[in-house]
């Protein structure tokens, strides 16, 4: 199924004059409304307007698995591994528990020393060629490449990972490098998820 | 005892237009002592160098909006007689991890300068400073009438910064930590207030996550007759606050502990009895962990309650309306999205006095939503449906996941009034979800129609027709929030160059650059900061202010170290102090 998608930046009206598909843009801002996207009502179908550079094809069909309504990929999204957005200062989590609460002081990272043990915000930035603003987005709330790519793609409607369930069979458009703690550029992907998120110190996404 | 400036009468033969600066000091002083806005207080020593002196001889209050726009020395060179000190530091976005950790606004070098030009010092209403423990015991035992300390959003001290201040401070009446982040080493704290302290009026330490010894809080509230505000945390239990309740029935502010219990209570009947002998209650908040079969013993309270902060509470829609019921004369009400549109509607049937509501998300990062009754939050109909009910509205903060341009003219038709107004619809970038337009025409009929409004917060899809209504309309605008909005650098300049009243500027992710920052240039002086993060500025644009405003700081926050010309977070502020001498190596003033 394929669903509307675009979490479009504000800077998108900036990329207009890259777009080839000049008359689409208007819809990729739409992003899934909050009942698209976690109830089972089907959205109107129609294709996935990400616009790049290289023009869109036929491509858009083969990336439409990585949008199905798959709980664990949907529970990710761009907003969460935004820093400090929403807006939100303090905890007013249900209580359902400690868990719950934890789990939210661990997002809000350094200010607030909620004494609780377990995952520490990682922010790395993320910069992408030909992209003036750079984004941030916080490793630890993912649990796979395939989770990061997606709020990658989130990020950047403009580029394609063109990647799928199966990582064998992923396409990409662009490549995501990162930095390792040694300073070297590393492709994205190649070691165990784990060993990944020890060593990277920031993201970047060439062309 | 004040120390009284003499100065001689000036006798000499004046014009009736002089006869009116020859009061006496004495006499103008008294009369300014009723001036206590600060604002007015400005005004007044705007006016002539009689009055400048009279008012800064006669302020007793000092408050200090950005910490480093002025230096301690100054403040005491210029008031000699300060009583109460209000001091503010990091930017607010702080609050949501974009200024990094050890930023600054440290509270010490300012003591030290009013320990010895203040001795006598009563007050420090402090917010988003760093307070250490060294700080807090210095504090404590440098001024001995020492009376009230509040900390907001603060952080850096822990537990034993408290036990100095309840160790020393021997006429303090309040203590209140809300929402600071503290180290907590411990509850002993509470029990260094000594026996034969009396004077505590309020204490709030509501979020702090240990436990304090229960024995010594029971015997603190049983002595201090005056107490008039307590908020615990949540692990006094519901049994613990009915013995609390049953020694200051004269409580008039109430945060609750945790609002259920495990093993039962000794009767419900004792649980409302308690609550029954307290007439005074205005306001109630806490109420973590509720457990609705306890929340009639509240019933009793509701009459009187002009505020209640149910934002710790999960209520549903039913328990909020019978809870409401009760409470007529309600002023201002926080509540989660837990009580989705039904609970606002019951707002707005019951509640016909609000002013002020604050919709807080439960869960703002999951979208994946699971709530008992299958709902997602609050939406644009709840929204419209108090503004129906509740024609006193003037201040709202809403977080919600859907909105319409309609349903926000209809709010502000109803409620024509708004001073603050902060929508938050929480997925980025997002338009009007019926019509697919932008949310430009909501925040133009909101700017169009109040025209009090003090405070905005935009969000939702925004182009710059958005920006160029609030420069066109928001004539009276002192504090704008922007996040993700914008088309390009118009939009910025139009607030600029719009928006006469404008003081606090606060921008992230937004498509403005050089141009736009530069813009403002004849306007940052008369404002007291702006932030800018996730911008186009650059740090060439920046430089540029900085050289052209010299009496501005232009700060760049850079924490990595690669892409050198970009300026990730730009914080501007004017000051008379100068570049900041303790910023940390990752500030650079330029």
């Amino acid at each position: 199924m394929e669903l509307e998608l675009g979490l479009a930046l504000p800077n998108n009206h900036l990329m207009k004059g890259l777009d080839l598909n000049d008359g689409s843009t208007t819809n990729s801002y739409r992003k899934r409304g909050f009942e698209e996207a976690f109830e089972e009502v089907i959205p109107k179908a129609t294709l996935p307007l990400f616009v790049h550079k290289n023009g869109g094809d036929g491509d858009d069909e083969n990336d439409s698995p990585q949008l199905k309504n798959s709980p664990e990929l949907n529970s990710i999204s761009g907003n969460r591994a935004l820093v400090g957005w929403p807006p939100v200062k303090h905890p007013r989590r249900r209580s359902a528990g400690g868990g719950a609460e934890e789990r939210w002081s661990e997002h809000c990272g350094s200010n607030s020393d909620d004494g609780g043990g377990g995952r520490r915000a990682k922010c790395v930035k993320v910069k992408m060629e030909g992209v003036a603003i750079g984004r941030k987005v916080d490793l630890s709330l993912h649990d796979s490449y395939e989770e990061l790519f997606h709020t990658l793609n989130q990020m950047f409607p403009n580029m394609q990972h063109g990647f799928a369930h199966h990582p064998h069979h992923h396409r990409r458009r662009f490549m995501v490098t990162y930095e390792d703690g040694e300073g070297d550029w590393l492709l994205v992907g190649d070691m165990p998820w784990e060993d990944f998120i020890r060593s990277v110190k920031r993201l970047k996404i060439l062309s | 005892m004040a120390i009284k400036k003499k100065k001689e009468l000036d006798t000499e033969e004046k014009s009736p237009e002089n006869r009116i600066l020859s009061f006496p000091d004495e006499v103008l002083e008294r009369v300014l002592i009723f001036v206590k806005c600060h604002k007015d207080r400005s005004a007044v020593s705007l006016v002539c160098r009689d009055w400048y002196n009279a008012e800064r001889w006669s302020r007793t209050h000092v408050f200090i909006g950005n910490c480093y726009s002025v230096s301690p020395e100054m403040v005491a060179r210029r008031f000699p007689n300060i009583r109460s000190v209000t001091l503010k530091g990091k930017p607010r976005f702080y609050d949501f991890n974009l200024v990094p950790p050890n930023w600054g606004a440290d509270l010490h070098p300012w003591l030290v300068v009013f320990a010895s030009a203040y001795p006598f010092l009563e007050e420090f209403r402090l917010k988003r400073m760093t307070v250490t423990d060294e700080s807090l015991d210095f504090l404590a035992r440098s001024f001995p009438e020492f009376k009230a300390l509040s900390l907001v959003s603060c952080d850096g001290f822990s537990t034993d910064g408290l036990a100095s201040i309840a160790t020393y401070c021997r006429n303090l009446t309040e203590l209140d930590i809300q929402e600071s982040g503290i180290d907590d080493l411990g509850g002993s704290w509470l029990s260094c207030f000594p026996d034969s302290f009396t004077s505590l009026e309020a204490l709030n330490f509501a979020n702090l996550h240990s436990e304090v010894n229960f024995d010594a809080l029971e015997r603190l509230v049983a002595r201090c007759k005056s107490l008039k505000v307590l908020k615990v945390n949540k692990h006094v239990t519901l049994e613990q606050i009915r013995r609390l309740l049953v020694r200051s029935p004269q409580l008039t502010e109430l945060g609750t502990g945790s609002f259920s219990q495990d093993q039962k209570l000794r009767s419900d009947a004792d649980l409302e009895s308690a609550f029954s002998n307290c007439k005074n209650f205005n306001t109630l908040s806490g109420l973590w962990e509720v457990s609705s079969v306890y929340l009639p013993a509240l019933y009793p309270v509701c009459a009187n309650l002009t505020f209640l902060n149910l934002s710790y509470t999960a209520l549903q829609s039913t328990e909020l309306a019978k809870l409401l019921q009760n409470c007529p004369l309600l002023r201002r009400l926080w509540v989660l999205d837990t009580v989705e549109d039904k609970g606002l509607e019951a707002v707005a049937s019951s509640c016909h006095l609000l002013e002020e509501l604050r919709v807080f998300p439960a869960d703002p990062f999951d979208q994946e939503v699971i709530m008992e009754g299958g709902g997602s939050g609050v939406t644009e109909s709840g929204f419209v449906a108090v503004s129906e009910g509740c024609p006193n509205l003037h201040y709202v903060l809403y977080f919600c996941r859907q909105m319409t341009n309609a349903a926000v003219a209809t709010v502000v038709r109803n409620c024509p009034n708004f001073t603050h107004f902060r929508l938050c619809i929480m997925n980025m970038c997002q338009p009007d979800y019926l019509t697919n337009e932008p949310m430009d025409e909501a925040f133009g009929s909101v700017v169009k129609t109040c025209s009090k409004l003090q405070r905005l917060a935009v969000s939702g899809l925004l182009t710059d027709r958005a920006f160029e209504y609030i420069g066109t309309y928001a004539k009276n605008l002192e504090t704008l929030s922007v996040a993700f909005a914008g088309s390009s650098d118009r939009g910025m300049q139009c607030v600029l160059e719009g928006c006469p009243k404008l003081r606090k500027l606060e921008i992230r992710d937004c498509p403005f650059g050089n141009a736009a920052l530069l813009s403002g240039l004849e306007r940052y002086e008369s404002m007291r900061s702006l932030w800018m993060s996730a911008c186009n500025l650059t740090m060439n644009g920046c430089q540029l202010l900085a050289r052209k405003m010299p009496r501005l700081n232009v700060e760049v926050i850079k924490e990595d170290e690669s892409d050198d010309m970009h300026a990730e977070k730009v914080y501007v502020y004017r000051s008379v102090a100068g570049p900041r001498r303790d910023a940390p190596p990752f500030v650079l003033t330029l």
